[in-house]
């Protein structure tokens, strides 16, 4: 997080990490296809070969806020193929939060796995302690077969630490909500770590009822 | 990085991938020929200021209007008041804001705003809306000299654009210079990723490969220092103790004369705990090893049915002396297992052995083996939804119907020199160290041991090798 205080400003950045082609990107496309042009800036991709990313994709939110303050997001994607971990650890530095993008495919069990050790690895290289960084998982590709089955994830929901979201992110669906849960999980943690209501009066709850309004939710409903 | 900044991490500009001054990120030749082809269309002036107010791009035509004005006190007094709240405007993060000077003409302050945050501002003008028809009466009466024809003919060489035709070109251009500033930000943050993930692959390695030296040093000071131990331990230690052990041996013999009863036991003792005494450093032997992870575990397939049965057959005489029933049970469908078999029989005799031990006459042993699930166990609870699911597994069961353990035991009986009780070891032999060796071969093999028992039911060992993935 990034406080200016001079211009009130605030900049929070999220990364999206997961396993290679895992739908990160897509993600990220979603939001830019779903939310309005007023709150989402144009998406940039640096360096792709074969639509695989190479060092990250990038899309801003603002959200201004009650009280003048400009409250920026910044959305990043990691490359997800093993070979560009260096490119990875970069990305993660300064992260706000993470949302860990799983392919629900059985085949790629390990990789999920794998891709999670080293998203804890590549956080306290970056000196982030893992277990009180804020984490929301994403199974994505729910419209493919051999997928791990909704019954199982469920149960594994009321076991997990990290929130668990379903997505099918190439139709948009799961997106927002997914989103929607990193910023929240997100930003009660940045309160209690910046105090964000007593140094801009910044109330958590109206701020997030404010995003969700402004992604086109209602005060509680899903899209 | 300004005053006003807090930040958490230290190299901000990759991190938040934010451009920092406009005139840093933005080519001007580029934003020059922009505004130039914007003039040459329109004839209207632009200016590009950055946020901290540098000049960036400079394109206008100097007006008649202005020249004759400027003859006169007032009127150079009004033109630079006009062109003064022009350059000050505070236009960040607020709505375009226009300003109109004497001759009625106007100047648009355009705030340009990338990625949430302003970095500079556009100023189009001056053009005389074509809405406004009159000269300005004030105008005229600037002052006595003042010639209203001139004025008029001079105003007709004034750009005159449409108010809604202006704001479209506003927004055009605002929309060319925000796309201009975005590819100049992409080629930017291109070049400086190259860069930072060159570095940061080569500090990898550069890391790695001090790891890797200091871990065959270390592995060579180990090595030497383990050879050392070993070869003292075995030298030093069991040289004399094959010695005592032979010796007893051949006067057990009678070798060397006829011994009286007394004698006798005398010897047989002497043999038998040197026999234990030197089980006692085997085993230490094996479990320095362990604990230096210098004992090499080899991974080859497991045919549970044929441990089970190994197991099974190596303990049948001594059931069958201690009158002991002994019963295997094996799985038709075994998930595949790999390992090493030599140290897996090691696990299954030691647990078998204390089965036996601890079992007494009429009892019966039980060595199992069973498809199970192995669900890992992580040492955080971080992305348990990945962990935890469970892998498929062969349980090894090793079940008496012997004397059993108190429940607090339990967690103890794998530490080493641990035994329930001292009179135990007294009662029924054994260094206290068969279990903790037992339970770092099962952990070397990526495993699990469970324990369970009941006072006077008896005891379950359950021994879990997982299913390579
Ligand atoms: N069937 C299906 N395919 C998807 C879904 N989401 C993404 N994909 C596809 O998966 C492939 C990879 O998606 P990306 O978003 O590029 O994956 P990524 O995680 O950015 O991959 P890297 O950049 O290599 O790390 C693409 O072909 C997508 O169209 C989904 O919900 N369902
Ligand atoms: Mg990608």
């Amino acid at each position: 997080m990034q406080i200016d205080f001079k211009s009130r400003e605030l900049t929070v950045k999220l990364v999206y990490y997961g396993p290679a082609l895992s739908g990160k990107t897509t993600n990220l496309q979603a939001i830019h296809r779903l939310v309005s042009n007023e709150t989402a800036g144009r998406l940039m991709t640096l360096e792709t070969r074969d639509d695989r990313t190479l060092f990250f994709d990038l899309l801003p939110l603002t959200f201004n806020s009650g009280g003048g303050i400009q409250v920026r997001f910044k959305l990043f994607t990691v490359p997800g193929q093993v070979i560009h971990n260096a490119t990875r650890r970069l990305v993660l530095q300064g992260a706000d939060g993470t949302a860990f993008i799983a392919d629900s495919q059985t085949s790629e069990t390990r990789a999920n796995r794998e891709a999670f050790l080293n998203m804890q690895q590549n956080l306290r290289d970056n000196g982030i302690e893992p277990e009180t960084h804020p984490v929301v998982i994403q199974f994505n590709k729910r419209d493919l077969p051999n997928i791990r089955s909704d019954a199982e994830l469920d149960r594994m929901a009321t076991r997990s630490k990290e929130p668990i979201y379903k997505a099918v992110a190439l139709r948009g669906e799961g997106v927002i909500d997914t989103f929607l849960g990193l910023t929240d999980l997100t930003w009660r943690r940045l309160e209690a770590k910046h105090s964000l209501q007593e140094k801009f009066g910044l109330d958590p709850d109206e701020f997030l009822r404010d995003v969700r309004r402004r992604l086109g939710l209602g005060d509680g409903g899903t899209p | 990085m300004n005053d006003g900044v807090q930040t958490d991490s230290a190299s901000v500009d990759i991190a938040m991938a934010d451009i920092g001054r406009l005139e840093d990120v933005v080519d001007r030749e580029a934003l020059r020929d922009v505004c130039r082809s914007f003039f040459e269309l329109f004839s209207l002036s632009v200016r590009v200021f950055s946020a901290s107010g540098a000049l960036l791009a400079d394109v206008h035509e100097d007006q008649p209007i202005h020249a004759y004005l400027r003859q006169f006190a007032r009127g150079r007094q009004a033109l630079a008041q006009t062109v003064a709240e022009v350059t000050k405007a505070d236009v960040r993060g607020r709505a375009p804001q226009r300003r109109v000077e004497l001759t009625g003409a106007v100047y648009d302050i355009v705030p340009l705003d990338y990625q949430g945050r302003a970095v500079g501002r556009i100023v189009i003008g001056p053009y005389l809306p074509a809405e406004v028809r009159e000269v300005p009466r004030q105008l005229l009466k600037l002052d006595p000299n003042i010639d209203p024809e001139r004025v008029r003919d001079l105003l007709a060489q004034m750009p005159r654009v449409r108010k809604s035709t202006a704001e479209r070109i506003v927004a055009h251009l605002t929309g060319i210079l925000k796309l201009l500033l975005f590819s100049s930000h992409r080629a930017h943050l291109t070049s400086e990723m190259h860069l930072a993930s060159v570095r940061e692959n080569y500090r990898e390695l550069a890391e790695k490969n001090a790891k890797l030296q200091a871990a065959y040093d270390r592995l060579k000071e180990l090595d030497r220092l383990k050879s050392n131990f070993l070869a003292t331990v075995s030298h030093e230690l069991r040289t004399p103790l094959t010695s005592i052990i032979g010796y007893s041996e051949m006067l057990e013999s009678g070798i060397a004369g006829e011994l009286n009863a007394e004698q006798l036991e005398f010897v047989q003792t002497i043999h038998a705990k040197g026999d234990q005494l030197l089980a006692l450093i085997t085993s230490l032997l094996d479990l320095s090893k362990l604990e230096q992870g210098v004992m090499s575990i080899r991974s080859e397939t497991i045919d549970p049915r044929a441990l089970v049965d190994d197991i099974a057959r190596t303990f049948a005489p001594a059931a069958r002396k201690k009158g002991i029933e002994l019963r295997t049970r094996v799985d038709e469908e075994l998930p595949p297992i790999e390992g090493d078999p030599i140290r897996l029989k090691q696990v299954l005799s030691n647990l078998a052995e204390n089965a036996l031990k601890f079992t007494p006459a009429g009892g019966q042993v039980f060595f199992e083996a069973h498809a199970a699930d192995f669900e890992e166990e992580s040492d955080t609870e971080m992305g348990a939804v990945f962990f935890s699911s469970p892998r498929p597994a062969v349980a090894f069961v090793v079940r008496d119907t012997g004397i059993g353990m108190p429940a607090a035991e339990l967690d103890k009986i794998f530490d080493a020199f641990y035994q329930v009780d001292g009179s135990s070891t007294r009662e029924h032999g054994g260094t206290g160290l068969g279990l903790s060796i037992v339970k770092r071969l099962v952990d070397a093999h990526g495993g699990r041991i469970e324990v369970s028992s009941e006072i006077g039911k008896g005891t379950t060992f359950r021994v879990l090798i997982p299913s390579p993935e």
